[in-house]
């Protein structure tokens, strides 16, 4: 029963009595509880979770429901600043921080009754695909190697986000994506996850990374949830100056899965011979389908895309050295005390930040610094504006583009590359989609020989979310993946 | 351009994170890898390109002049490592 | 100002837009309020805080900048200015730097030499840090965030003054318009308006000075006692050989000197680059018309009317325009009045009045239909100057019109020849002895016989009746 367990079809059962909000959430907690080897929680609202849902409940009791997924639990990124709950974006600085205000996306949440379950786990202010990087330790993958015991990393940044769904700690969750934080981890756990259009979703007391990329969305189990709960947390929020004010459409009441005369494009640059065999496999095998199922698949070539990567390690980190200057000990979070100011500056943010986050401040703070702010940072923003009409062009011919989401499937925990970059390289086929402000999202196609999920990506123009969501939904009801990790964690 | 220990020392201090000795080393070959890495752009021609901070095509939103802020000094003093009498508390700055 | 040399004079002006709330944020912009009580989530940079821009506050930057005879730009960028201080609650300031919301412009000063022109480089809109008091513990500095985030206004002149008393002026008239345009309160005391100067010194002839520039400069006396400071001492360091290191200075108040704060090798890299978290502001065509039609009559125009409409000197009308409320003040007075009297009762006795009491027009205790009255009163004679004078004062105290004091006080001027004649007659004859003296040659007893008669009428008598017909008798 509990597999079967979706967003919507959670909703039927409440709806039909079948089971409370408040045994809805008790069950989950227990699966947390269960679950805490995977460490996906940084913290768990074991009571304010049950006061909610007992609050549903009485909502239900007396017909005045907030949506109709009022009462189910969720789990949210520690990245959303959330009332009188501990927001840490799983770093030292931040470990005391309780926010006295609510972001944008965890209001709407609470506006339509969802409860949370807690905050999830994540790579240190989201830099990182592999959730190594979290002050409160890795997360670990529900899903393992057929042919060894080791421990996998989730993905990351959103790592918690996606190893709880996987993993059955929650139904769904919300991440944020900057470079492929949502897809790469929702590809590496079999599960789907959805970035929207920059300025679909609003940013409003979400923990900043790097602004101009940033963008929060669902991790689901199935296609059809991701539209239920970007229903849910996207639209206008006049807080954010970069929202947008583009009208919100019903993306799951309008979901449809023909794609009859659709064309659908294949970029010849995202093809590699280090692509493992079975990903190539499942990419080429889903283009067959969606040409079965009535679409057209034509060739396109996105001239860039070589470009992202780097472009993309200095626009994110000279963002998010400026972002993150405001962690310095003086209004909230962790201070270590010092002989002067600049003492206590420097302390404080030498002890608070990990490596990973001192690493993309101190590059950020180089590519602006006086007199390479032009080679880097304004060269990225040209190669950015290339990207951009690489896809300008391409959405000319076609109407989504399919390509795996990730390099590789999910790799051992203990792996560590001696070198940054190669752990960058990760985000290798995501981060396009965040330079040029498009949706983007990753479902699970199959599993591959070790019995690891492969995660596809599907990109649209931007604003168009319904058109991503229907080609996934196409896909997802043809192949009918149902693959679920073994609960090793529970023996 | 290398890092080598003095720049790097000297982005910490611009940075305000102070660098441990024995951090210096790796984080420089860190640092050098990612340059490297993002040197690859020098290769490809930009004279006539635009650049993009933000790819939200759209004017910016603006707000009336209105007062709508409820916070007391307590709750803006309430996460505050040191605080006296309602203000913030940093050590001594000499101007 | 020192022979034998030039000065070269820029002055950065930030003024605070007259806005209720912040220039990202809705909290209020209230002076004197109890510290950090108006402070906003985005004022404190809490995490996930993000800036909304304040269209008021873009108004008025664009009417300051049309008031500043500017180029306005369709398209400005706002980017952060990076730094670490304890009252920047983000790590930067919100600033505009390479495409500021205003472009070049001018204003026209007057100067001993005439008409001056001085250029305008730019104005643009940035958030005010917050205020350290670090008077308050031996041990610690204190943060109120109340300022962060206000919308300030940074106009930069061009190097094109050449005198302490020129800076003046232009910061004197860069106010005015603000003020006028009601884009800025212009209060200086509560620092809505302060400068930065920047000073460098060269022999004619030879290639500009290095320059230091002199910050937060919150009065006109400061600018002045600033600039002729530093002008000295750069001057004496050149004298003796030594070289002028560019640098920002303080200026200490109470010694009237300027020290060193950081040299340029110091000077932050600022790393300006264009806040993500705000789109490009772009302003229609229909838009900049419209305020531009909203623009009123501004100071130079206004000055050129009261020369034309009410034959003022140019002095006299300078004075008067120099200040909004002065000027608006002015021609309620003056409207069917003879402008002479009123422009000498206005920029005289009710300017002393209020320079006595340390008061700004806008809270004159006389209004300006009260102080119409006391005029009227003089140009139908009913009062003497003198008496207008002591009426005035009465005014101030008691809050009571010209005519019910004048009333009250039976103040009014006798100007009746047949009433004065008598009074003249009675001094004369009970003084017959001086009489005779003055008629013997003694001029100087005209006096004492006006002081008598004038004694006898209780002040009230016309003076010039009163002379007139003691000239006319004595003659006899």
């Amino acid at each position: 029963m509990k597999d079967s367990y979706t967003l919507k079809s959670l909703a039927v059962l409440l709806e039909n009595n079948k089971i409370s909000s408040k045994e809805l959430t008790s069950e989950y907690l227990k699966n947390i509880e269960n679950g805490k080897e995977l460490n996906c929680y940084n913290t768990i609202s074991q009571e304010k979770a049950l006061i909610d849902a007992e609050k549903s409940d009485e909502r239900r009791k007396s017909q005045n429901l907030r949506s109709k997924y009022d009462g189910i639990p969720i789990g949210i990124k520690d990245l959303f600043c959330t009332k009188g709950v501990t927001t840490t974006a799983s770093s030292k600085i931040l470990s005391n921080f309780v926010p006295n205000y609510e972001s944008t996306v965890t209001q709407n949440c609470d506006d339509a009754g969802l409860i949370s379950l807690g905050k999830l786990n994540c790579d240190e202010f989201a830099m990182g695909s592999t959730n190594k990087t979290s002050f409160f330790g890795s997360v670990k993958n529900p899903w393992k190697s057929v042919n060894s015991d080791y421990e996998l990393v989730p993905g990351g940044s959103s790592g918690g986000s996606a190893a709880a769904v996987s993993g059955d700690l929650c139904v769904a969750s919300l991440g944020t994506d900057t470079g492929g934080s949502i897809r790469q981890p929702a590809s590496f756990t079999g599960t789907v996850g959805l970035k929207p259009s920059y300025g679909r979703v609003s940013r409003w007391g979400i923990v900043a990374f790097a602004s101009s990329l940033d963008q929060a969305g669902p991790i689901t189990k199935t296609v059809e949830d991701a539209a239920i709960l970007l229903d849910i947390i996207s639209g206008h929020d006049e807080k954010d100056s970069t929202s947008s004010v583009n009208p919100k459409e019903n993306y799951y009441e309008n979901l449809n899965s023909d794609i009859k005369g659709m064309k659908i494009g294949i970029p010849k640059e995202f093809r590699s011979d280090k692509l493992p065999a079975s990903t190539q496999k499942s990419w080429d095998e889903c283009a067959n389908l969606l040409k079965t199922n009535g679409a057209e698949i034509v060739d396109i070539s996105l001239p860039h895309t070589m470009s992202a990567l780097p472009a993309y390690y200095i626009i994110a980190p000279a963002e998010a050295s400026s972002n993150l200057a405001r962690y310095d000990g003086v209004r909230y979070g962790l201070r270590v005390k010092g002989n002067d100011l600049i003492d206590m500056y420097e302390k404080t943010r030498s002890e608070g930040f990990g490596d990973e986050v001192k690493r993309r401040i101190l590059i950020g703070t180089y590519v602006l610094s006086s007199g390479y702010y032009d080679a880097y940072y304004i060269k990225a923003q040209k190669i950015r504006s290339l990207i951009k009409s690489d896809y300008v062009e391409a959405f000319k011919k076609v109407d989504a583009i399919l390509t795996p989401s990730t390099p590789s499937t999910a790799f051992e925990i203990a792996n560590e590359p001696s070198d940054p970059v190669q752990n960058y390289l990760n985000d290798i086929f995501t981060v396009p989609v965040n330079l040029a402000g498009l949706p983007g999202i990753s479902i699970p196609y199959a599993n591959d020989e070790n019995n690891l999920p492969i995660g596809l990506q599907l990109i649209t123009n931007s604003f168009e979310e319904q058109k991503l969501l229907n080609v996934a939904k196409n896909i997802e009801e043809t192949i009918n993946y149902s693959e679920t990790p073994e609960k090793w964690w529970l023996k | 351009m290398e890092f080598d220990k003095k720049s790097l020392l000297k982005l910490g201090k611009l940075a305000r994170i102070s660098i441990s000795d024995d951090k210096l080393n790796n984080l420089s070959k860190d640092l050098n890898s990612i340059l490297e890495f993002v040197d690859q752009l020098k290769e490809i021609k930009t004279d006539q390109v635009d650049p993009t901070s933000n790819s939200l095509n759209q004017k910016l939103e603006v707000r009336d002049d209105k007062v709508d802020t409820k916070n007391s000094a307590e709750d803006i003093l309430e996460n505050a490592p040191e605080k006296e009498m309602d203000f913030f508390v940093v050590p001594k700055v000499i101007e | 100002m020192i022979e034998g040399w030039n000065l070269v004079i820029g002055i950065e002006i930030h003024a605070q837009v007259n806005s209720k709330s912040k220039l990202f944020s809705s909290s209020p912009t209230d002076f004197g309020s109890k510290p950090n009580s108006q402070v906003s989530l985005i004022d404190a940079a809490m995490p996930g805080m993000l800036p909304v821009i304040n269209k008021f506050c873009i108004e008025q930057a664009v009417k300051s900048g049309i008031g500043l005879n500017a180029k306005i730009n369709k398209k400005s960028i706002f980017d952060r200015k990076n730094y670490f201080y304890q009252d920047l609650p983000q790590g930067y300031q919100i600033s505009q730097y390479k495409d500021p919301i205003v472009g070049e412009g001018f204003v026209e000063i007057e100067t001993e030499n005439g008409q001056k022109k001085i250029g305008v480089e730019r104005l643009h809109l940035e958030q005010d840090a917050g205020k350290s008091l670090h008077d308050q513990d031996p041990n610690f500095t204190f943060v109120d965030l109340n300022r962060s985030g206000i919308a300030l206004m940074e106009i930069v002149s061009k190097p094109d003054m050449s005198s302490p008393e020129e800076a003046v002026e232009y910061v004197r008239k860069v106010r005015s318009i603000l003020r006028y345009l009601g884009t800025c309160d212009g209060n200086m005391e509560q620092g809505s308006i302060r400068a930065d100067v920047n000073v460098s010194v060269n022999k004619p002839g030879n290639e500009l000075g290095t320059r230091c520039e002199i910050k937060n400069l919150n009065s006109f006396k400061f600018i002045h006692a600033a600039i002729v400071y530093e002008a000295k001492r750069q001057i004496k360091l050149i004298e003796q050989g030594e070289s002028v290191n560019q640098e920002t200075r303080l200026f200490n108040t109470q010694s009237g000197e300027t020290r060193s704060m950081r040299s340029k090798e110091d000077a932050h890299d600022y790393r300006y680059f264009p806040d993500p978290d705000l789109l490009p502001l772009t302003l229609d065509d229909d838009w900049i018309k419209g305020l531009q039609e909203s623009i009123p009559e501004l100071p130079d125009k206004i000055k050129e009317r009261f020369i034309k409409e009410y034959s003022l000197s140019s002095y006299d009308a300078n004075i008067i325009v120099s200040d909004k409320a002065t000027s608006e003040y002015f021609e309620d007075v003056v409207k069917n009045r003879n402008p002479k009297l009123v422009t000498t009762w206005v920029t005289g006795e009710l300017f002393s009045i209020l320079n006595k009491k340390n008061l700004i027009i806008e809270d004159s205790p006389i209004t300006s239909k009260q102080l119409g009255e006391l005029v009227d009163n003089i140009e139908n004679g009913k009062i003497s100057n003198r008496q207008a004078k002591e009426v005035l004062e009465e005014m101030c105290e008691s809050g009571k019109g010209a005519l019910e004091i004048i009333d009250e006080k039976g103040l009014s001027q006798i100007s009746d020849e047949n009433e004065i004649e008598s009074l003249v007659d009675n001094v004369l004859n009970s003084n017959p002895e001086n009489v005779k003296k003055y008629k013997n040659g003694k001029d100087k007893l005209f006096g004492f016989f006006v002081g008598e008669a004038m004694k006898l009428s209780k002040g009230k008598a016309n003076p010039k009746i009163v002379n007139d017909l003691i000239k006319k008798k004595l003659s006899q």
